[in-house]
């Protein structure tokens, strides 16, 4: 089974979550999912990523019930595994828009915990796609960039990420980067300077099977880089 | 219920906590990863070349990046236009990233990227 239809099934399946009013679908898959026709070219790994705003998790539990082709995990509760091959895993990350970018919390729920990670507060809705009869929501690309961007990350799936975050980029227009560059400047010195210095990592990573190319996108890194330097005082 | 939550909480705060701490040291030893990177990617060509020419290209006033100085063993790192490097007879592309070949090298010359304006060389400080 193709891998996109894998995810299409996944998101028909977990429909009654992906369609509640404020759920996004964030991480890896975006880039996916923003491809002309939800192509799926990308090697990533294989769950969908749903982020949760706080303010909706009552609403979310209510339809979780509606799941029934997933079942929560014993191990990690924010995971809800497949009960067929034929789809991705679900995990459910929070949202919370007051949180500070650098920490995280946990929502302590005995059905639906969450681990809130404090960089997805940078996220905000955008679009709302139609996925072969499932509507869904997706992130404003500036917000989700700059989210891959402040994350630590390491190893093979911090790189990975990178360019999934290259993905991101690479939809993005000219009004996304106004708003990433508009967003990047109200993050306190430090996370500027992860901002910054995972745009240095991208721009020399070494290409990959499955992933966009960063080469021909170096040009565009460098004057991103610029564009993010400026203004900033205390640049050598 | 949680643990496994928890436990990628106290992961995820200790990688902020190194975080912190890596950014506290930008300006200091440590930092020279950061500040060799953000000037390589400045460059849309690498090339090692010998010292005397990249000695050349310093008298001609192609002044050396700062960060070059903050390795050990130190590099001559300079940029110069495309065309300037086309002259120059020991010039060997290299990929720009950070191989073992281009560490390795003592001597780099970087070409910037035409859309880019070369400022000042970067000095030892990085920014916030």
């Amino acid at each position: 089974m193709a891998f996109r239809d894998r995810l299409v099934e996944t998101i028909r399946a977990a429909g009654p979550i992906l369609e509640t009013e404020g759920v996004l679908v964030v991480g890896s898959e975006v880039p996916n999912l923003l491809e002309p026709g939800a192509a799926a070219t990308l090697i990533v790994s294989q769950d969908l990523d749903v982020g949760v705003p706080v303010d909706r998790h009552a609403a979310v539990k209510q339809r979780l019930g509606d799941l029934r082709a997933f079942e929560p995990s014993a191990e990690e509760p924010s995971v809800w595994t497949h009960r067929s091959p034929g789809l991705l895993e679900l995990n459910f990350v929070g949202m919370d828009p007051a949180q500070d970018p650098a920490e995280a919390y946990v929502l302590e729920d005995d059905r639906l915990p969450l681990l809130v990670f404090g960089a997805l507060s940078l996220v905000v809705a955008g679009a709302r796609i139609d996925v072969e009869g499932t509507r869904l929501s997706l992130p404003r690309p500036a917000g989700l960039l700059l989210e891959k961007l402040i994350t630590d990350r390491t190893g093979e799936k911090g790189e990975r990420d990178l360019l999934v975050a290259l993905g991101l980029l690479a939809t993005a227009g000219p009004g996304d980067l106004e708003e990433l560059e508009q967003v990047y400047r109200r993050l306190r010195p430090e996370l500027r300077h992860a901002a910054r210095s995972n745009l240095t990592i991208l721009s020399l990573l070494a290409p990959r099977d499955g992933m966009p190319d960063p080469r021909p996108w170096r040009a565009e890194l460098a004057a991103l880089m610029r564009r993010l330097e400026t203004g900033d005082p205390g640049l050598p | 219920m949680t643990s496994a939550l928890e436990r990628r909480l106290r992961q995820l705060r200790s990688r902020v906590l190194v975080r912190s701490w890596e950014y506290r040291q930008r300006r200091h030893a440590r930092g020279v990863w950061f500040r060799l990177r953000r000037v390589l990617s400045d460059a849309s060509e690498a090339h090692v070349v010998t010292a005397e020419e990249a000695r050349e290209l310093v008298r001609e006033g192609h002044a050396p990046e700062p960060v070059g100085q903050d390795l050990q063993p130190p590099k001559l790192i300079v940029f110069a236009p495309a065309a300037r490097v086309a002259r120059l007879a020991s010039a060997r592309p290299l990929a720009v990233r950070l191989s073992a070949d281009l560490l390795l090298a003592e001597c780099l010359v970087l070409v910037p990227f035409e859309t880019l304006t070369r400022s000042a060389p970067r000095g030892s400080a990085s920014p916030p």
